[in-house]
Order: structure tokens, then C-alpha cells, then sequence
């Protein structure tokens, strides 16, 4: 472990004198990996510098990826003579899985993506936005608007409720992939069945507790309850105040 | 008792706990917006037996912030601090052992 540490880091290091080189106009994609590199850096800065020598020449080792060739593969699964390459792990579970698939074509195991419609979302003057999909997008998930906005409001820490158009207006400025990661995350928690990821399930609420029940695979198990918990004073403190005030003096 | 639960009990207990408010040994890292592009970041539920002053002091001073302790009746002694710090707190908050990867939520976009 530790020696494939250091060769990560002599790996990036050159990665990096890369970037340097070509100056100021580095290609935007490798912009994550460079701030990774950053923080790999930082961490490890000492030790880094000692052993440069010696991963120049362990490099070269590590760069012969043996090369797999799925149709000897694959039919060596069906047929076990003939050549056999030594398989990694997930080498032969992708060779296991293509079988799978192969042989079944309607095999529920196969990941099946749960595709969900984008938010689309629009400024309501300078402090709101308007998500005017909300409902439909509810009812591509099968769960309750009330659910999903309580949802919503508590993982942004904000108000909101539904105008007359059926459009969700959100208090603060929110963009589109802010409210998709949100949606991702209810979808997880809420929609998608804990032990086989289906997303044919019912929120049921019993007693006090939601269950979220799998029609495909038929477990069953409780979900967190949502509750948006502290919340700090943003807004003016004076004109709070003042509210209070009124409501006392009455 | 069926054993519909395997997957996650740690929830389960976490909801019966919620009557008293106080739901020990979450923590419940959040953001809101302020004004502008302006943001907070909410710390809820670090154990009682911290000192929470002196956590606030180093997360000011390592991430430029500034910091404040909020007491709220029901949920405790609350650490705010300005801008979104969540990843930070969190990663900060399991390298000294304060909370683990799987009680601490953090929530938000
Ligand atoms: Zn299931």
C-alpha cells in the first residue's frame, strides 16, 4: 500500500511539471485532478522528495497493464481449454456479468438507471426561484409532493411552498444541479430500495415511522424521518425584533 | 419484531430518540443562505463532552472564517460559521475522532 502511495505521487508529480510547462492555459478538465494533486502534495511533501529516485524506475514496471482480450475471455468461461490468461478479480466479474447478461437479457440484476426528469428552475425576482417541475417530478417518482418538499426545504435550510401555477417558489438563489443533487440524494434515501436499489417502491408511514417497502425484492425497512433540526437567524435581526414586539405588546 | 431492519438500524434507534429532541451521537452538519451569495454552515450534535470553543477556535483560524456557538433549548450547543465549510467540518470532525463516517450527516445541495 504504501509503496503504490509513493508511486501515485511520483506519477502525479510529473503530471503536474506537465502543467507547468505549458503555463497559465492548462486543459480545463484535468482542473480537479490538479487540486488533488494540491492536497496530495500538502500532505505528503516530505516524504515525496526522497523517494523520487527510486520511482522513475519502478514506473516502468507498473506501466505493462496486461492487456485482456474479452472474446478469448469470455469463451474460456463456456469453454475452460485454450488459453487462459491470469484474470484480476474484476476482470473475471465483468467476464461473469456479460455471461449473465448474455444469457438473460431481461435478468433484473442488470443495473437499470432511474432516469428522472431535470429540474427546471427560474429566478422569481431577486431572493427566489421558481422550480416548475416540482410536481411532475413527484409524480415520476411516485412519492408525495408534501414528502418531497419537506424534504427539500430542510436539506437547503430554506422556505418555500407551491403558487397557483403548480410551481415551487424557493426562497434564496438556487441553481438547477443544487436542486438535482438534492433530488438525487431523496431519491437514494427514499425511493430507491436499500438492498436492491429498485426503484418499485412504496413509502408507507406506520405509526410514527416511514417504511420504505420493495415491490421487486420485497424487503422492507425504515427510513430517516425528516426534520429540518437547527436553523440559524440569516435574515435581519431588527425586523425580527420588532415582529416579536408586536406580537408581545397584543 | 420482524427483521425488517438489518439495513439500517442506526436509523431506526435515531427516530425513537427524536421525542426528547436531542438525538445523541448525530451530527448534523447543514448550510443556509444569506444574503447574496453569502452562506453558513450549522454544526449540530457534537457530544457534550467537547469543548466546543476551542473546536470553534481552530476551525476559524485553519479555514478563515469567522465562528460563533449558538445554545438552542432543544438541540444543544450549535457551532456556526460563515461560509460553506461542510466537507471541511466534517473531514476535521472524523480525523479527531469526534464523530465517525457513519453519524455524521451532512446535508444541503
Ligand atoms: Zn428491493
Amino acid at each position: 500500500m504504501a509503496d503504490d502511495l509513493g508511486l501515485d505521487l511520483g506519477k502525479k508529480k510529473k503530471s503536474k511539471k506537465v502543467i507547468k510547462i505549458d503555463g497559465d492555459d492548462a486543459p480545463v478538465e484535468t482542473g480537479v485532478e490538479a487540486v488533488e494533486d494540491g492536497l496530495g502534495e500538502l500532505n505528503l511533501g516530505a516524504k515525496k522528495k526522497k523517494k523520487t529516485p527510486k520511482t522513475a524506475g519502478e514506473e516502468v514496471v507498473e506501466e505493462k497493464v496486461p492487456t485482456l482480450e474479452i472474446g478469448i475471455g469470455a469463451q474460456n468461461l463456456i469453454d475452460a481449454k485454450g488459453a487462459w490468461p491470469d484474470y484480476t478479480y474484476e476482470e473475471a466479474l465483468t467476464l461473469v456479468y456479460q455471461v449473465m447478461k448474455d444469457k438473460n437479457p431481461d435478468f433484473a440484476g442488470d443495473k437499470k438507471k432511474f432516469a428522472i426528469k431535470l429540474p427546471e428552475v427560474a429566478r422569481a425576482g431577486s431572493k427566489k426561484t421558481a422550480f416548475s417541475n416540482f410536481l411532475e417530478i413527484c409524480r415520476l417518482m411516485k412519492r408525495q409532493d408534501k414528502h418531497v418538499l419537506q424534504f427539500l426545504l430542510a436539506e437547503l435550510g430554506t422556505t418555500g411552498s407551491i403558487d397557483g401555477s403548480n410551481c415551487l417558489i424557493v426562497k434564496g438563489r438556487w441553481q438547477q444541479k443544487q436542486f438535482e443533487s438534492v433530488l438525487r440524494k431523496y431519491i437514494k434515501e427514499y425511493v430507491m430500495c436499500h438492498t436492491c436499489k429498485s426503484p418499485e417502491t412504496q413509502l408507507t408511514k406506520d405509526t410514527r415511522l416511514f417504511f420504505l417497502q420493495c415491490t421487486n425484492c420485497g424487503s422492507r425497512c425504515s427510513v430517516t424521518a425528516i426534520k429540518s433540526g437547527f436553523k440559524a437567524v440569516v435574515g435581519k435581526r431588527a425586523a425580527i425584533r420588532r415582529a416579536e414586539e408586536a406580537t408581545a405588546g397584543k | 419484531m420482524s427483521i425488517a431492519n438489518l439495513n439500517r438500524p442506526a436509523d431506526a434507534f435515531e427516530q425513537l430518540e427524536t421525542e426528547d429532541g436531542v438525538r445523541q451521537g448525530v451530527c448534523h452538519i447543514r448550510i443556509q443562505q444569506r444574503t447574496g451569495r453569502k452562506t453558513i454552515t450549522t454544526v449540530q450534535g457534537i457530544g457534550t463532552e467537547y469543548d466546543l470553543k476551542r473546536i470553534v477556535q481552530y476551525l476559524k483560524k485553519k479555514h478563515s472564517c469567522n465562528g460563533t456557538i449558538v445554545e438552542h433549548p432543544e438541540y444543544g450547543e450549535v457551532i456556526q460559521l460563515t461560509g460553506d465549510q461542510r466537507d471541511k467540518v466534517k473531514d476535521f470532525l472524523i480525523k479527531v475522532g469526534i464523530v465517525n463516517e457513519s453519524n455524521c450527516r451532512v446535508h444541503g445541495f
